[in-house]
């Protein structure tokens, strides 16, 4: 069973498409990117996935069956666009947020005191939101987002406006989340987070599905078959024209990248540099996860 | 409207302790009956202090026939408990006006009347005080003159019954006819029931169902506009949230007008001579609990379309102004309570409550009208919240531009899935 289906779902907006025939699906206990620049449909799909607004056509399917009460309960929700009670208490507006997931008041207060604790905001649970720094206003978002313990956790941009050391609680929390079998969908477009974090990742363009795979696969599927080359000593890079076969090279900071002929193995490369020079790191490149972002855009803007 | 679940109870019972423990909300319903009884207690206190005091009043009768008594009690009228203090006015003769005077500049008297010879034909009597004295209460002073000159006309002359009706030719007695032609009296206590009161719930009733419906658009609204909308959502259901508030608020707004209800109902048998009927009670509770359903989901709906708080004030500031029609026209309706627009006020959805309240107040409603108006009511009601759900539920999570009528009445009719 899938954690969660999109089968051919679309939706416009006063003639606009938004999302078109998207279809994927998300397994449990893993991270599950969705990716897409500024105005892809990101926050529309996820809005779809919870029944907040309806779809044109197509079929969505979360724990198996459509979206029912019983079943939005057992998902937690950070949106995007941040949004506290102002004027609440920390502690009240956490328990009364768990208790429209159905939490038992005594439970939530629980909950709400526990979670608190592990973030260090245990001592400012009497004050109002309104009197919390920004970043502490938006780990009591993410707390909001998790605490009715939710099996299917959506993040819409978890890290923005995060300090550093914010981040990795954050991460942490993500990461130990997924290690005790929950799901979680990361929405972002920061790429460096989702490549490191995320399993499997779905990339969107205008509404409409561009990469969907795990993101070993999509890089390894985008690699131009280059090799990452370091060597011991930097004069060695005089060695490479030496060899045959190679299309070109390219420099980076203490490396080198070199794209080898149609045909040319990097077996065969890799026996002639270690022939010539000192090889400490010889890696094949895979691109990241950003680099393919942005020639993914921009191919699809140029069409 | 249907699914009163359990969320829906979590979000009316946040909704009602958060309102509750609001400052405007503790003043509006506290310091306001205060303030009414404030109002129609104080001027009466204020006159109970000034009669408590005694005087000592001088007088010159140069016609040499009237019978001033020593001494005068009056018993001060007040309204309440407090002012009703007798004062005695004691009246000492002097044969010059220099005599008064000198005593009234050396504060033995407060007053003196002079009593021209002349009194007969004009009727003047002269009264003089000292510049920066204490107030002399002239109109009570004038009656007690009127009874002393009555007497000293008309003593020995007529009848003692004469003399009495004299002194108080007539009473009006008021009486209304009523449809089975049974008469009633109608004292001064019937026309405070049936003028005053009626205004008074009219105005209360208008006043607890826009301060509860002030505070769900104010909720909507703040929601909408510091983007927690989106949480909620994917917690609960449009209908569920909207459900939610609405019956949170209307709590507030019952626990609103029960207090000032009870203030007028507790404090009215002791201070005001009103008789108030149980049953109009029960009617105004009803066309509370209608005319906030009425409202509060316009205001929800309002809110929802709208994209700031302060704009959401306004568009509905529109429907305020309609609904305040019967208070603008309360003349009418409590003067003439059958005139067509009277009648039309007390069905129309918007003015309803308040004009029909002050109809039964002011007169008989035949049943069938307040039958009609209900149902008027209920319907409009019915309409409003699919239309307010429908809204809601599409321009919840929708900023920036407003969207034109046009566009609102589309998605009104598109919106039934």
């Amino acid at each position: 069973m899938h954690t969660l289906e999109f089968e051919g779902v679309s939706k416009s907006f006063a003639e606009k498409n938004v999302i078109r025939d998207i279809s994927f699906s998300v397994e449990q206990g893993e991270i599950f990117g969705l990716l897409g620049p500024n105005g892809a449909g990101k926050t529309t799909l996820l809005r779809l996935l919870l029944d907040i607004i309806k779809p044109d056509s197509g079929e969505i399917r979360v724990f198996g069956g459509s979206l029912g009460p019983a079943a939005k309960d057992r998902i937690g929700y950070l949106p995007e666009e941040r949004g506290l009670y102002r004027k609440t208490k920390l502690l009240d507006m956490l328990v009364y947020l768990a208790q429209l997931k159905n939490v038992p008041k005594k439970e939530a207060q629980a909950n709400a005191e526990s979670l608190l604790k592990s973030l260090d905001l245990y001592e400012h649970r009497g004050k109002r939101v309104e009197e919390l720094s920004k970043g502490m206003q938006q780990k009591i978002q993410f707390l909001s987002s998790i605490i009715h313990e939710p099996e299917l956790i959506i993040l819409d941009e978890p890290f923005s406006g995060l300090d550093p050391i914010s981040t990795k609680t954050v991460k942490d929390k993500i990461l130990e989340y997924r290690n005790s079998g929950r799901t979680i969908i990361l929405s972002t477009h920061m790429m460096e987070q989702a490549q490191k974090l995320c399993d499997r990742i779905l990339m969107l363009n205008k509404g409409e599905r561009v990469l969907y795979g795990t993101v070993a696969g999509i890089r390894k599927e985008h690699g131009n078959n280059s090799l990452l080359v370091e060597f011991a000593e930097k004069r060695s890079l005089s060695i490479i024209p030496e060899i045959q076969g190679i299309r070109k090279i390219t420099e980076h900071e203490g490396s080198v990248e070199i794209f080898p002929e149609e045909g040319i193995s990097a077996q065969a490369v890799l026996q002639e540099l270690i022939r010539r020079a000192d090889v400490l790191r010889f890696e094949q490149a895979f691109p990241s996860l950003n680099e393919i972002f942005i020639e993914t855009v921009e191919s699809a803007s140029g069409e | 409207m249907s699914n009163f679940s359990g969320k829906t109870f979590v979000v009316a019972k946040y909704e009602f302790l958060k309102t509750v423990r609001r400052k405007e909300f503790l003043f509006m319903t506290f310091a306001f009956p205060l303030l009414l009884a404030g109002i129609a207690i104080i001027p009466s206190l204020l006159a109970g202090t000034t009669l408590a005091e005694d005087q000592r009043v001088g007088y010159i009768d140069m016609t040499g026939s009237f019978d001033f008594p020593e001494s005068l009690t009056h018993e001060g009228f007040s309204v309440g408990p407090l002012g009703a203090k007798p004062s005695t006015i004691e009246f000492i003769r002097y044969e010059e006006s220099s005599e008064a005077r000198e005593a009234l500049q050396s504060g033995q008297i407060s007053s003196y009347l002079i009593v021209p010879a002349d009194f007969l034909e004009t009727g003047v009597i002269e009264l003089y005080a000292s510049e920066k004295g204490m107030s002399v209460p002239g109109a009570e002073l004038s009656a007690e003159l009127s009874n002393i000159a009555i007497n000293s006309l008309l003593k020995d002359r007529v009848d003692e019954p004469v003399l009495e009706r004299v002194k108080d030719p007539i009473n009006l007695n008021m009486y209304n006819v009523g449809d089975n032609g049974e008469s009633s009296e109608q004292g001064i206590a019937e026309i405070l029931t049936s003028f005053g009161l009626p205004f008074l719930m009219a105005f209360l009733l208008f006043f607890s169902i826009f301060s509860a419906s002030g505070y769900l658009l104010r909720g909507v609204a703040e929601e909408k506009e510091n983007r927690i909308m989106e949480v909620l959502l994917s917690s609960v259901t449009p209908s569920e949230l909207l459900t939610g508030k609405v019956v949170g608020l209307g709590a507030v707004g019952l626990l609103q007008i029960v207090v000032w209800l009870s203030v007028i109902f507790l404090g009215g048998g002791y201070a005001l001579p009103v008789d108030l009927e149980p049953m109009l009670l029960f009617i105004a509770l009803i066309y509370f609990l209608l005319g906030f359903l009425f409202f509060a989901s316009m205001m929800a709906g309002v809110g929802a379309v709208t994209g700031s708080l302060q704009e959401s004030q306004q568009v509905a500031g529109i429907f305020t102004f309609v609904a305040a029609f019967p208070l603008i026209f309360m003349q009418v309706i409590l003067t003439s309570p059958d005139s067509p627009l009277a009648v039309f006020l007390s069905l129309f959805p918007f003015t309803s409550p308040a004009s029909m309240l002050a109809r039964i107040g002011a007169s008989e409603v035949p049943f069938y009208q307040i039958a009609a108006s209900f149902f008027i009511l209920f319907v409009s009601i019915h309409v409003v919240i699919v239309i307010s759900s429908r809204l809601f539920r599409v321009y919840l999570l929708m900023y920036g531009k407003r969207p034109g009528v046009k566009e609102i009445l589309k998605n009104i009719k598109a919106g039934g899935r």
